[in-house]
C-alpha cells in the first residue's frame, strides 16, 4: 500500500499535460483540411469571342498591349524572377521597355472610370506562357483593378 | 484506499492513442496536401502576386500538361471531345468558374487554343492559375 501511494505520487509528477497539445494539433488539422482545396491563385482574363468581328470591337479608347516574339524574345521559361530586360513591348503604338509597363499603364488608365480600366493583349503565339503571365502580372502591378482581355490573333 | 484508487484511475481518459491518431492524420494531410489537387502534375508559372481564385465550389479545372495534353478536373481528355466533356463537367453548376492550369513550358499558342475552345462552350472569362514566386521551397 505504501508502495502504491508512492507510485501514484511520482506518476503524477511525470505525467505531461498534453491537453493543450491536442487542442493545437486538432486546430492545425482542421485548418489544413479546410484550406488545402481552396489554395489557388491566378489571373482573371477575358477571352476573345472567336465568332465576333474583332475589328469592330477595337475602339480607339482601348489600350492595346502587343507583345511580339521579335522585340520580346521569351521563347523558353524565363530564369529566376521577373522578365528579361531586353524585352520590349508595344503599348498604344509606342515601343517601350517592359520595365516601364506598370507606370505607363497607370498613367494612361488612372483618369478613366473603373469599368474602363482594361488592357487588351495581343500576344505572339510563339511566346512562352510563363513569360506572358509575368507580363500580365507586371501590368497589373500598376493598376490594381485592371481587367485583362485577350485580342484574337490575326 | 482500495475503493478510492480504482475510481480515480477510471476517471482519467487515456488520450495518448487519440494524440497518436491525430498526429498521424496531421502528417498524412501535410504530406498529401500538394498531391490533393485534382488533375495532373503541372509546373505552374511563377509570378509575383497572383490574385485569389475564389473558393472551390463551382470551380472547373482545365489543365494543360507539359506535352500539351488536356485534362478536365482529374480526367485526361482528347482535344476532339473537349467541348462535350467541358459541358458535362459544368453540368448543373449554378456558378461555374473555369480555371486553366497551364504548364510554364507551354507556348502561348497552346493556351490560347484552349481558351478559344472554352469560349466556344460559352465562357468569356477564365482564370489563369499561377504560383506565387517563392511560395515553395522556402
Amino acid at each position: 500500500m505504501q508502495f502504491n501511494s508512492n507510485d501514484s505520487g511520482s506518476s503524477l509528477q511525470s505525467e505531461i499535460n498534453i491537453t493543450p497539445l491536442v487542442d493545437v494539433v486538432l486546430v492545425l488539422l482542421i485548418i489544413f483540411m479546410v484550406v488545402v482545396p481552396l489554395l489557388m491563385e491566378g489571373y482573371d482574363v477575358d477571352i476573345p469571342r472567336a465568332s465576333a468581328d474583332t475589328s469592330a470591337q477595337v475602339a480607339e479608347s482601348q489600350l492595346i498591349l502587343s507583345i511580339g516574339a521579335a522585340a520580346c524574345p521569351i521563347l523558353t521559361p524565363p530564369a529566376g524572377e521577373g522578365i528579361p530586360k531586353d524585352c520590349q513591348v508595344t503599348l498604344a503604338d509606342q515601343k517601350i521597355p517592359v520595365a516601364e509597363l506598370p507606370t505607363r499603364v497607370a498613367e494612361i488608365l488612372v483618369r478613366r472610370p473603373a469599368e474602363q480600366r482594361a488592357l487588351f493583349l495581343a500576344v505572339d503565339d510563339r511566346l512562352n506562357y510563363e513569360g506572358v503571365l509575368r507580363i500580365i502580372d507586371l501590368a497589373k502591378s500598376g493598376v490594381e483593378d485592371l481587367k485583362i482581355e485577350f485580342v484574337a490573333a490575326n | 484506499m482500495r475503493l478510492g484508487e480504482p475510481a480515480r484511475m477510471q476517471a482519467a481518459i487515456n488520450i495518448t492513442p487519440l494524440v497518436d491518431v491525430v498526429l498521424v492524420l496531421l502528417i498524412i494531410f501535410m504530406v498529401m496536401a500538394p498531391q490533393m489537387r485534382k488533375g495532373p502534375d503541372v509546373n505552374l508559372p511563377n509570378t509575383t502576386k497572383p490574385n485569389s481564385q475564389g473558393d472551390e465550389r463551382g470551380r472547373i479545372l482545365v489543365s494543360i500538361d507539359e506535352a500539351g495534353g488536356l485534362w478536365i478536373n482529374d480526367q485526361p481528355v482528347a482535344a476532339e471531345h473537349f467541348d462535350e466533356t467541358l459541358r458535362a463537367a459544368v453540368g448543373a453548376e449554378t456558378n461555374p468558374k473555369i480555371v486553366i492550369r497551364g504548364d510554364a513550358k507551354l507556348n502561348f499558342r497552346e493556351v490560347r487554343e484552349v481558351m478559344v475552345a472554352i469560349e466556344q462552350t460559352g465562357f468569356r472569362g477564365v482564370g489563369l492559375i499561377a504560383k506565387r514566386a517563392g511560395a515553395e521551397g522556402k
